[in-house]
């Protein structure tokens, strides 16, 4: 395949003590920024926030730990802040996997949705739930036997627990780092002592129905989890073999269904829980911190994966919200790119070419990811300044499929720069 | 040969006896738990299938039949039904057919007339059987049950009890839902309440699907008090109180608490929902009890699940009848004081506790035969506990003007403790809360003519068809010329869905019939008002009317559809989205997992983006 330009690395050049850069790893399906902001201190012409890195089991490029290598080298191991979203497997795997390499780093905050706060009883109460039935999902369809390419496997290997991660994080790197839950409407001045940085966190909302969310409710709906005892085949036979009749038999007459109708009853018969995995994977993206980092006149939005749920409690509850998103400078595009990720009442709030974006995405393991409309809006919307990860071709990649709008472009937009497996994007401030 | 005159045949009897679980196996043979329920004699097919009801035992985990039961065979005949076990699939099938006909029964009591499942008006193909409910008494691996309309079927689930807290249930025991009489009558009334209004079920705010649970409930445990021999025994065990939540043990337990089983206090199980499945599930109690925490005000605002939400209800119906029951008990007891009877658990006579048994039961069978009744006065959609409230208030008094046990008040203190407001009402008055008659609102009551009943007449009959859909013409017309005293939109068609008749006493005493008609109007609405392209779905709007036999409007109960050039205003349309929005954000995880006749018509949130 031809190469066209922009998929041509770059040479790396050093960063100005008056430029802003946000660097998007090529990581697989998953998350992975590093924003390093002008701000001198100790000897370093930049502070660095870490925001998420993981990478999801099933569309995992091999290129987190380069990508921590690559993180410590720039930052010189230190980094001001860590921002870990939410607990899916494609924003927090990297802490866990490349334990030993964050070991040696320095970091001064953490900052964690409040969802994980152990002091708040709620988010104790959630964790508990959630915990323990996603250990009871895995437990059944490892035991059913599952599709493995099929959404249900890929959403539940995205849920499964990382303790490995979770422990670094919530330690504070072994309690080197100030651990903060971040709550919607929290405002930081000068958070870890960057000086001229405010963060306004938007999500995670402490609201009723947030939680209600949130909270498997003890309602009987989820109780077949604990009773569904996985057995080998997870089948039970209730009765002895002589009450059997065979379907064919003449005491059955009328009572006996059609085929149709049978196939309807069996299928019925195994479909509640995948919804039920699927709700907890769309409640665990909702927990996703949302961060509005202000920093001169650049106002960086990272939206996590929230989806629909978060970004309508704060659009709607939080005084200026439209304010803000007419803001926008940069847009980290929310969960991927998928469909239900970016409302259109944020989207369209954003200033017509008053933005640039950045999409971390790749169609595998979901094909539907990236959402093309939402991209072609993106692009028209930013005036073209909207790059996503995969336009970096890496062996065994999937790239963006031919025919997808908008056609990654023959020059990659002002401001942004194509490397080994990354994507720069740097503004003077 | 000389022709003799035929012998005449044996009567066939009124009921057929069948014997159950009272509360579900795991009660043993305690507390009265097996008992015998009379339900109205039918000839029966193998199955049993009978004329509304038909079991069939499908399982579609292992998709095998099990054998259907005979319940006319002698052997079956000479005992009363099978004897209550767990291992032989005929008892549960017997277990399903005798609870479901005797709750189908109390409805048509207390509404006074005989049911029509919801999925009899549908159309489909000829070779279906829309006239009769299925119950899958095996219908799948899994602890759950629920009502599917689709399927023309109550679907329940077997399941394996918890490995490390099975309470009663061995640990890995297989849990039969269909052998829990509370879960039984609990998705029968599913099905029962979704004949009766057409839209009723739809979930267009938290209440709709929060009332359905919490009246699924209440029915279910009110057949606890029918209960004699268990309610007894709690009576004797509580000194009468019968809404405690622990009944006394058998004899004291020493200073260093219960050493043998007769000393174990017991929670009361009259009180309870099935607590097998509970306990089943590791959670250590019953599913759901009567009794919720003290009554204030904060919850209705805090609780959205519907099934926590439904508590608010369950607990407001039993406070009320509790209420009740006390004072109609506290005569009886204070009569025994005079003569020298003790108070207290385990102290009361036999006969005392054979008299209060009567008076709860009684009272009991009248709380529900109200709050039954009080569905022909609810609206045809939408309804929240405060309509609920006002239908109960309205149809009572209907049929008892006088109230002189004060049932009435007794739900509307239990209401209003709750936070329960009706919308639109000035004060928690008996008169504030009755439904207003239209001519309040628009000067004169309208009159519907030519409407032709004939109550002899069967459903079956030639004749009756053809006068239904007469009938129904009629009232649409009626309709569409009092549009507005009906809260209907004059622009939008106008539906006559169900209409039946409603019996009530008049002023000197005389049992008159009304006719309740439900008109119904639906308009596609966008799912986002900024967005009038977008994705929409079909709002309803309609009004519930009572007609008295001289044509004369009685009552409106309305649900307006509003104007669609005011949209902004429309609270109801505003309510209905803002419920939207929650569910498709995954607030509550009401629907996630249960396929009740809600689901299945509601909205296809999977179709509905909020993106791009």
């Amino acid at each position: 395949m031809a190469k066209t330009p922009a998929t041509r690395a770059a040479a790396t050049r050093p960063l100005g003590d008056d430029e802003l850069r946000v660097r998007m790893y090529r990581v697989g399906f998953g998350d992975c920024f590093l924003v390093s902001l002008p701000h001198a201190s100790d000897g370093a012409t930049h502070a660095h926030v870490l925001v998420d890195c993981g990478v999801h089991a099933r569309g995992n490029l091999g290129t987190i730990r380069a990508a921590v290598e690559n993180i410590a080298e720039v930052t010189g191991k230190r980094l001001a802040v860590v921002v870990a979203t939410h607990a899916h497997q494609d924003h927090i795997a990297g802490f866990g996997e490349c334990r030993d390499l964050f070991a040696e780093f320095d970091v001064a905050e953490v900052w964690l949705p409040w969802t994980w706060d152990p002091a708040n009883p709620d988010a104790v109460k959630i964790q508990k739930k959630q915990a323990r039935l996603v250990g009871k999902l895995r437990q059944h369809f490892a035991a059913r036997g599952l599709d493995a390419d099929s959404p249900l496997a890929h959403a539940l290997a995205n849920l499964a627990p990382n303790s490995r991660a979770l422990d670094l994080l919530k330690s504070g790197f072994n309690g080197r780092a100030e651990i903060r839950y971040l709550t919607a409407g929290d405002v930081l001045r000068q958070p870890a002592s960057i000086r001229g940085l405010v963060a306004r966190v938007l999500g995670p909302p402490v609201s009723e129905s947030f939680l209600a969310q949130m909270d498997p409710p003890a309602g009987q709906h989820y109780l077949r989890m604990d009773g569904n005892r996985v057995t080998e085949d997870g089948r039970v036979e209730p009765f002895a073999a002589r009450w059997r009749v065979p379907a064919r038999a003449r005491e059955l007459a009328a009572l006996r269904l059609s085929k149709t109708e049978q196939e309807r009853m069996r299928e019925a018969a195994s479909e509640p829980l995948d919804a039920l995995a699927f709700t907890i994977d769309q409640a665990r993206n909702n927990e996703s911190v949302v961060a509005l980092l202000s920093y001169g006149d650049e106002n960086l939005l990272f939206a996590g994966d929230a989806e629909y749920g978060n970004w309508r409690w704060w659009i709607e509850n939080m005084e200026a919200s439209a304010e803000l998103l007419e803001q926008v400078t940069f847009f980290k595009v929310a969960h991927h790119g998928s469909i239900n990720a970016t409302p259109p009442l944020a989207l369209e709030s954003m200033r017509d070419d008053g933005f640039a974006a950045m999409v971390s995405t790749q169609s595998k393991p979901w094909k539907s990811i990236p959402r093309v409309p939402l991209m072609q809006r993106l692009a028209e919307k930013t005036g073209g300044r909207v790059v996503r990860s995969d336009w970096i071709d890496l062996p065994d990649a999937v790239g963006p499929s031919p025919g997808t709008e908008p056609p990654r472009p023959a020059r990659l937009p002002r401001g942004f720069s194509r490397h080994e497996f990354w994507m720069d994007y740097v503004v003077k401030i | 040969m000389q022709k003799r005159a035929a012998v005449p045949p044996v009567e066939p009897p009124p009921t057929r006896p069948l014997k159950v679980y009272a509360f579900d196996p795991t009660q043993g043979r305690s507390l009265g738990n097996i008992m015998t329920i009379h339900v109205p004699y039918e000839p029966l097919e193998r199955g049993p299938a009978g004329k509304s009801v038909v079991v069939i035992d499908y399982d579609a985990t292992n998709d095998v039949y099990y054998a259907p039961v005979d319940l006319d065979e002698p052997g079956v005949l000479l005992r009363g039904g099978l004897d209550p076990t767990e291992s032989d699939p005929r008892f549960h099938q017997q277990m399903v057919y005798a609870v479901v006909s005797k709750t189908v029964e109390h409805f048509e009591h207390a509404l006074g007339r005989s049911i029509r499942w919801s999925f009899a008006r549908w159309s489909g193909t000829k070779s279906e059987d829309r006239s009769r409910l299925r119950i899958f008494p095996h219908a799948m691996q899994e602890a759950n049950a629920y009502y599917d309309p689709q399927m023309r079927a109550l679907l329940f689930g077997y399941f394996q009890a918890s490995e490390t807290d099975s309470g009663a249930s061995l640990p890995g025991q297989v849990v039969f839902t269909c052998l829990s009489h509370d879960i039984v009558c609990h998705e029968a009334t599913h099905a029962l309440v979704d004949s009766q209004r057409e839209f009723f079920l739809e979930p267009t705010s938290a209440d709709a699907p929060a009332f359905h649970e919490a009246f699924a409930d209440v029915v279910a445990l009110f057949q606890h008090f029918g209960l004699k021999d268990a309610l007894v025994e709690v009576i004797r065990r509580t000194g009468g109180l019968i809404h405690r939540s622990t009944v006394g043990s058998d004899v004291a337990p020493g200073f260093e608490g219960p050493t043998i089983a007769a000393e174990l206090t017991r929670t009361n199980p009259l009180v309870e929902l099935a607590r097998q499945f509970g306990e089943a599930m590791g959670t250590r109690k019953a599913l759901r009890s009567a009794l919720g925490t003290k009554p204030n005000s904060d919850d209705i605002k805090r609780l959205w699940e519907p099934h926590d939400r439904g508590s608010i209800l369950v607990a407001a119906v039993f406070d009320a009848y509790f209420t009740i029951y006390t004072k109609r008990s506290r005569e009886l007891l204070r009569l025994a004081r005079a003569g020298g009877q003790m108070e207290g658990a385990n102290a009361l006579s036999a006969e005392l506790a054979d008299l209060l048994a009567d008076t709860a039961s009684k009272t009991a069978s009248q709380v529900l035969t109200m709050c039954i009744r009080a569905l022909d006065y609810c609206p045809p959609i939408d309804i929240r506990y405060g309509d609920f409230l006002r239908a109960l208030v309205t149809s009572d008094r209907e049929l008892v003007p006088d109230d002189p046990n004060n049932y009435r008040a007794a739900f509307i203190d239990a209401f209003r403790s709750r936070g329960i407001v009706p919308d639109g009402v000035v004060s928690y008055s008996e008169e504030a809360l009755v439904w207003c008659p239209p001519e309040v609102l628009h000067g004169e009551a309208p009159v519907c003519k030519g409407l032709s009943f004939d109550l002899f007449r069967r459903r079956d009959d030639a004749g009756y068809k053809k006068q239904q859909s007469q009938n129904a013409r009629v009232l649409q017309g009626f309709a569409k010329a009092n549009a507005e005293a009906f809260g209907l939109s004059p622009e939008l068609p106008i539906q006559a869905r169900n209409f039946h008749f409603v019996h009530r006493v008049g002023p000197d005493g005389q049992l008159l019939f009304d006719v309740v008609a439900e008109f119904m109007q639906k308009r596609d609405v966008p799912v986002d008002p900024e967005d009038l392209e977008g994705p929409t779905f079909t709002f309803r709007g309609g009004s519930t009317v009572i007609i008295a036999s001289d044509g004369t409007a009685r009552y409106s109960i309305q649900k307006s559809i509003g104007d669609p050039d005011d949209d902004g205003n429309n609270e109801r349309l505003q309510a209905q989205r803002a419920y939207m929005a929650s569910l498709e954000a995954g607030v509550p995880f009401a629907l996630a997992g249960r396929k009740t006749g809600a689901k299945a018509r509601a909205l296809n949130f999977s179709r509905v983006h909020r993106g791009y």
